[in-house]
């Protein structure tokens, strides 16, 4: 009864988890730390001052996505954030390096410059009726060619220190070094002391740039969710003119939407001027389609009217776990793109099995999870074989070409092979070649089994994955059989789905 | 009527434009307007041309990298019957094609920074960067002890520029210092990915001792990254790429210690005289080396008088 008891509990803790936006993006960043931390052995990828450091590299592109998304959930889209963010950067830097205006008067002028920005924006669309996509489209080059032009695309001289608060400044450090030089006492002494043992471990990375990310976050999900603006916002990207016949002004509310986005824009710009080493013109490019990538990551549909910004927050996250992660895991430079580029298919994938509410969807997905390890673990014996089959070919038509008295520029010849890097390639060819046909098969036989939804089949697909596991172990690759215990785990994990979901059913219908 | 008005205004516009290019005049392709580094290159070349009386027609793409543009620019300039062109190539491959049909119709190509494979140009002009970088790495070497752990903050990986820097560096590097461990902060020339990443690599590892660059906008990166991690100049040896002025600046102040100059001003100088001197038919060489210089602390001062920093 209790065991009973127990797995109703999870199934609807499951299902509460799944009808969150952001579920999608979470998940992906638990997977994608937790193979991180494997691959960077001794480098501490989970250590608290590197997931500050994350949040610290997060803020300033964070801010700006953060606006983003009150504007496609308007049911628009900013292209400019990249370019307003430049532009607000470089003016700011640049009078207060040369107007000899105080810092923070510069800072307030490029907020309200921001706002400006997104005023004109946001009535050319709300109120001329002009394409949003084109307006800041054409918002794109001309923030960005006016920031050029106004500051010369020169780089100004460091930035005064008030700008620091917005960055790298640290609100423990007073404390640190009121501490060493022994200017504290009583409860104070104890606090000092306790930073300063705990500086490299925990309070080093502990700066203004995360606070101020948290915080921003924070306020706006209240707004969004508490406020008129919010729920206002939601009605017009869910259906404008139904808004606007109840008494709606979308106009206004439009125009709202993209003075806050480009503000955000302005104080990401701000975020970034307090890490960055100077400030410059051509900061912020390509940021649009991160901002946008991360809001789509977080759940938030493309067309409005639906998502979270805590969403846009995990969004934010993972595009930067990934660079750090990918960073500190040393993966070559190529891999990295490629790498990126799945990780994002990955969260938007989740996300759009989780709003079909459909089992047998569900059962796909976790399928194709099983097939996609089964390849993962036979690219390992079959990347060898692939490549070692590739380069002699190479070498072979190399051979014929230069017969044939083909001219190539030197390093094209690097193609070429000596005796010994032939007969090695011979040999990790009947080395690998079994192996590798028999985890492919294992591939084939995975999409059988997903294709057909069987429970007997499901349950053998688990065992054979098992059986190939310890194959690899046998044949000294041990590296990639987790791997296909994982799969085994997901293909004996098929069955189950569908009694979940009605579970889940009934288990709702009996709550009311 | 209307449009016939229209018709002829386009053709006496045509007209002003073609003679407006009748006198001498070479087409100077570049490749950014906004970095520091290639202000200088144009900077040089557009004193060479104005010693020279020609006009020269400086464009540049929309941003860094932009083949499809550079092609354009490369089309139009051809079509309005330029006498010659000198090009900084974004893709040294990709623009091989219309380098090639230029120089059959008898224009004279001159490559800038960065060379074109796969088809022959008039003159190339540029500092050998493979040369330069194993002079960076073997220099870099000598400031650490074999076994320190570095980084290496590289440039774009899928242009020559960004690899004849890295394998110039690391095979210097690695012969002097067999034993350390090279950390790599991939780039496609951006300060900002150079900062994160050099910040989560040094907040994770405390053995590393310097940060080699392959070009100066990493060099400031890194130089605030330290800042970010509340490092002081010196805690971390920098090693920087191109003799910008802010890195020399970052070197008196005793953040950088090492930076191999290009000769940037040269660069964009020479590359404009060898194309005006190729385009009246004079004899030129087919590969100019504008050299380097290797700036260290002892002889921050005399860069500084060579290329005219105050």
């Amino acid at each position: 009864m209790t065991a009973l008891r127990l797995q109703d509990k999870a199934i609807t803790h499951l299902v509460s988890f799944f009808r969150k936006e952001w579920s999608g993006a979470l998940l992906a960043i638990l997977i994608l730390s937790v193979a991180i931390e494997m691959v960077t052995s001794g480098k501490p990828f989970f250590h608290p001052t590197n997931l500050m450091t994350i949040l610290n590299n997060s803020a300033a592109i964070g801010v700006v996505a953060g606006g983003m998304t009150l504007v496609i959930l308007a049911a628009g889209i900013d292209l400019s954030v990249g370019a307003v963010m430049g532009m607000v950067a470089a003016v700011t830097g640049y009078i207060a390096s040369y107007w000899g205006i105080p810092a923070w008067m510069a800072i307030l002028c490029g907020l309200v410059l921001g706002g400006l920005i997104g005023a004109l924006h946001g009535t050319l669309i709300a109120y001329l009726g002009m394409p949003a996509f084109i307006v800041t489209l054409a918002g794109l080059s001309v923030w960005r060619g006016s920031a050029h032009l106004s500051t010369g695309a020169q780089a100004t001289p460091k930035l005064p220190s008030t700008f620091d608060l917005f960055g790298r400044y640290n609100p423990f450090s007073g404390i640190r070094e009121q501490f060493q030089s022994g200017e504290l006492t009583g409860v104070m002494e104890t606090f000092g002391a306790f930073v300063d043992a705990n500086w490299m471990g925990f309070f080093r990375t502990f700066q203004m740039s995360m606070i101020i990310f948290v915080v921003f976050f924070i306020l706006l999900a209240v707004v969004v969710s508490n406020m008129r603006l919010g729920r206002y916002i939601y009605a017009i990207g869910s259906n404008e003119q139904g808004s606007r016949q109840a008494g709606i002004n979308t106009r206004l509310y439009t125009l709202y939407a993209y003075v806050l986005c480009s503000m955000g824009a302005a104080l990401g710009a701000m975020l970034f001027l307090g890490r960055a080493p100077y400030a410059k013109s051509d900061y912020g490019q390509m940021w649009e389609l991160n901002a946008i990538a991360a809001v789509v990551i977080g759940g938030t549909s493309l067309f409005g009217g639906r998502g979270t910004i805590i969403g846009t927050f995990m969004g934010v996250v993972l595009i930067k776990l990934i660079n750090n992660g990918l960073t500190l895991a040393q993966l070559e430079t190529f891999w990295q793109m490629v790498v990126t580029g799945l990780i994002i298919l990955v969260a938007v994938g989740i996300d759009i099995v989780r709003q079909s509410k459909s089992a047998i969807k569900v059962q796909q997905m976790l399928g194709v999870v099983a097939i996609v390890l089964a390849l993962f673990a036979a690219l390992t014996p079959l990347s060898a074989l692939i490549s070692s089959v590739i380069s002699l070919h190479e070498h072979n038509s190399m051979m014929a070409m230069q017969n044939a008295g083909a001219k190539m520029v030197s390093y094209q010849y690097s193609r070429l092979l000596d005796e010994s890097g032939v007969l090695n390639l011979h040999t990790i060819i009947a080395d690998t070649w079994m192996l590798s046909l028999a985890l492919l098969a294992l591939v084939a036989g995975a999409v059988f089994a997903v294709i057909k939804l069987n429970k007997t089949l499901s349950y053998a697909m688990g065992v054979v994955f098992v059986l190939s596991a310890l194959a690899l172990i046998a044949a000294d690759m041990a590296a990639a059989a987790p791997l296909l215990i994982l799969g085994a785990c997901a293909m004996t994990g098929l069955p189950a789905v569908p009694y979940m979901f009605d579970r889940a059913r009934e288990l709702d219908s009996a709550n009311g | 009527m209307m449009k016939m008005n229209k018709l002829i205004g386009v053709i006496a516009a045509g007209a002003l434009l073609s003679s407006s290019v009748y006198a001498d005049s070479i087409g100077y392709i570049t490749k950014s307007a906004t970095n520091s580094g290639w202000m200088m290159i144009n900077q040089g070349a557009a004193d060479a041309a104005a010693e020279a009386g020609v006009d020269l027609i400086t464009v540049g793409p929309t941003f860094q990298g932009d083949l499809s543009s550079q092609l354009e620019v490369f089309e139009n300039l051809l079509a309005q019957g330029v006498n010659a062109i000198a090009i900084a190539p974004v893709d040294s491959s990709g623009i091989a094609p219309a380098v090639q049909d230029a120089m059959d119709s008898g224009v004279a190509v001159v490559a800038i920074d960065t060379g074109v494979t796969g088809a022959k140009v008039t003159s190339f002009v540029a500092t050998d960067n493979y040369a330069v970088a194993k002079v960076q790495g073997a220099y870099a070497a000598t400031l650490v002890n074999d076994g320190d752990a570095i980084i290496y903050v590289t440039g774009n990986q899928a242009q020559s520029t960004g690899q004849e820097r890295r394998n110039g560096f690391t095979e210097a590097f690695k012969t002097a210092r067999p034993n350390s461990e090279i950390l790599e902060v991939p780039t496609e020339w951006n300060s900002a990915q150079a900062q994160e990443g050099v910040e989560a690599i040094l907040n994770a590892r405390d053995d590393v001792k310097m940060v080699a660059n392959a070009w100066d906008g990493g060099t400031m990166g890194s130089k605030a990254a330290m800042e970010n991690l509340g490092l002081s100049a010196g805690d971390v040896l920098l090693v920087g790429f191109d003799g910008a002025t802010d890195a020399v600046e970052a070197m008196e102040a005793g953040w950088v210690h090492a930076d191999t100059a290009q000769m940037l001003y040269q660069m964009g100088y020479q590359g404009i005289k060898t194309a005006v001197a190729a385009s009246q038919g004079k004899e030129v060489s087919a590969r100019i080396d504008t050299g380097f210089f290797l700036v260290t602390p002892s002889t921050a001062q005399a860069y500084k008088d060579l290329v005219g920093i105050k």
